[in-house]
């Protein structure tokens, strides 16, 4: 993703010299969906199978619930490049590195949103010169700990405070080690530099502009992200039989590890997984808890995100730590809030 | 890819989120709490790209502003974008349709349950003679209730038909979200009747609970209850054909 050719730069820019006679991406847009609408009956009892069918109304489930979300990051994004000196977010944060992690993961709590929203800003906040290390906490956190998902987990576990605490202490606890990892082991060369860029300060109605345009901006990259990772976890959802979850019941380690596993694989909104958890009567509590966990931290959606938007070196190296972290910190939540497996 | 090109994706996938939320066609995907998102986004993400187009025209007349251009830093290569295509695709052209029978056989969860829940009791038998219920609400209840509500109660039930290897069902899918975290609430039907009829014809069925001892359909995962049959019509599709 990092190599531009000279036809992008030539594309990216409209204005520039007079037009040369070429196919633009306008055209192949307009052959694509001619053609869309002249097969569309074949494309229609093409998607006639059953399994095809259940994947294809998934993915549509999967972007239409996510896009808003999105929508609401991005316009935060745009709002923070726009409104948002960087001065006055290195004045709100502490000095201290660690201390500046501490403050991103408790902020979590306020950004209502699931996870795809928190990519774009914590990317934004990046760019405005936070430290990455509390931004990435904060990526972690939001989705995790917001009222709207500890509301939802408690409803979906009534009877069951020491699964709503265990979930928000797990969830924060994940954030906040790779944020404190990062400190110690991060490398900014591993983020792509276009995520590192910092906007200009604007003034007067420019601020506008560049709000309006980092919004579009960053709702076009994430957005292609947003649908191949819609598209992963569709496929997993009619790919991986059902029946392999049942069977867990008595191997706890095991039942922890698919349950890790099913989290990254169903990609489900933050607010929504906890109902998916119960409904797996079957698994003992912490299983599900761990499910809980590392669900809104990492996911196949999620990694589609992060690799669009930091760059596929960043993904590679972030994902499986965070997701070896949130498996540890859940589990020791569960021991430590539910009082053991049960 | 071209701004041009990106900014009428833009328009078309809010437009399509518009579309879905305007038909109704979005109760497929989500639940209805969710059709104020909807609008909102679909309706941005028009904006953005309205405007985008707009800023765009304007500055080509006004040719001296071309330089502005490069400030925006667009000089990577959004192949992903294409991506965004996909969504617009399958909403306008395939409209992929709400789940159905496919997702019943495919999963085995089980209705999350409430050990010890208060049922509110059902109206009088002697004002109600039949009782309409939410399929969810009838198998917690025949799962869970230790008042026996449902006890000798004619009640009615709407859902489609699904047969699995030994039974002839009749489902609901429930979500809480999206129709990727939906599960399936079943009862077994007694009779000829709903077992030759195809698999996810909408019916409404009235009927009992078949009391404990023969009660609990063999061959299922998880808990389904076995339901006699008294009447049964087929209905259209509803609009609503999740349960929340």
């Amino acid at each position: 993703m990092t190599t531009v050719s000279d036809s992008d730069l030539d594309e990216a820019d409209p204005s520039r010299g007079p037009r040369r006679r070429r196919i633009t991406s306008v055209e192949v847009l307009c052959v694509v969906l001619l053609l869309a609408i002249v097969g569309q009956t074949w494309l229609q009892s093409a998607f006639d199978l059953p399994a095809l069918r259940t994947g294809a109304t998934v993915f549509v489930a999967v972007c239409v619930q996510a896009l808003p979300f999105l929508v609401l990051g991005v316009l935060i994004s745009g709002a923070i490049a726009a409104f948002v000196p960087a001065r006055v977010l290195r004045k709100v944060l502490p000095r201290s590195e660690s201390a500046a992690v501490g403050v991103a993961g408790v902020s979590g709590i306020a950004l209502a949103g699931c996870e795809c929203a928190s990519v774009p800003v914590a990317r934004r906040l990046i760019g405005q010169g936070v430290a990455p290390s509390a931004a990435l906490t904060f990526l972690l956190a939001a989705p995790a700990v917001n009222p709207i998902v500890i509301v939802s987990t408690a409803v979906a576990f009534p009877g069951e405070p020491g699964m709503v605490l265990a979930r928000f202490a797990g969830s924060l606890a994940t954030a906040m080690v790779m944020g404190l990892l990062w400190i110690r082991f991060g490398k900014l060369e591993w983020i792509v530099e276009r995520a590192l860029r910092k906007l200009p300060d604007v003034h007067g109605k420019a601020r506008w502009t560049t709000f309006a345009e980092t919004a579009r901006a960053d709702l076009v990259d994430a957005g292609g992200f947003l649908v191949l990772g819609a598209l992963i976890s569709a496929a997993l959802n009619v790919v991986v039989p059902d029946s392999w979850f049942g069977a867990l019941g008595d191997q706890i380690v095991l039942g922890i590890l698919v349950m890790a596993v099913l989290a990254v694989v169903l990609s489900l909104c933050s607010e929504a997984d906890a109902f998916v958890a119960a409904s797996l009567s079957a698994l003992p509590l912490l299983p599900r808890l761990v499910f809980l966990v590392v669900g809104p931290a990492i996911d196949a959606k999620l990694f589609a995100l992060q690799a669009g938007t930091f760059g596929k070196t960043f993904a590679l190296r972030f994902a499986p730590a965070t997701f070896v972290v949130a498996v540890c910190c859940g589990v020791v939540a569960g021991l430590v809030f539910l009082g053991g497996v049960r | 890819m071209r701004r041009e090109t990106q900014n009428i994706l833009l328009l078309l996938l809010g437009g399509a989120l518009i579309k879905i939320s305007l038909n109704g066609d979005y109760l497929r995907y989500v639940k209805p709490a969710h059709l104020p998102w909807l609008i909102a986004g679909g309706a941005v993400m028009v904006l953005l790209g309205g405007i985008a187009v707009v800023r765009d025209l304007v500055s080509a007349k006004a040719h001296q502003q071309g330089g502005a251009h490069g400030e925006h830093g667009h000089d990577h290569p959004a192949r992903a974008a294409w991506l965004l295509v996909v969504p617009v695709l399958a909403v306008f052209l395939v409209a992929p349709p709400a789940l159905g029978s496919d997702s019943v056989t495919r999963s085995t969860a089980d209705a999350p349950t409430e050990p010890g829940a208060a049922f509110p009791p059902l109206p009088d038998e002697d004002d109600v003679d039949v009782v309409p219920l939410s399929l969810s609400d009838f198998v917690s209840r025949a799962g869970w209730d230790e008042t026996g509500s449902l006890d000798g109660r004619t009640v009615a039930l709407s859902g489609f038909v699904v047969h699995s290897e030994r039974n002839t069902l009749l489902a609901r899918l429930v979500i809480s979200c999206c129709a990727a975290d939906a599960f399936p609430v079943r009862v077994a039907l007694t009779g000829e009747r709903a077992a030759e009829l195809p698999d996810d014809t909408w019916v409404e069925v009235t009927g009992t609970l078949v009391p404990d001892g023969e009660g609990e359909a063999g061959g299922e995962a998880g808990y389904v209850p076995r339901f006699k049959v008294e009447t049964l019509t087929e209905i259209p599709e509803p609009r609503d054909r999740y349960e929340y």
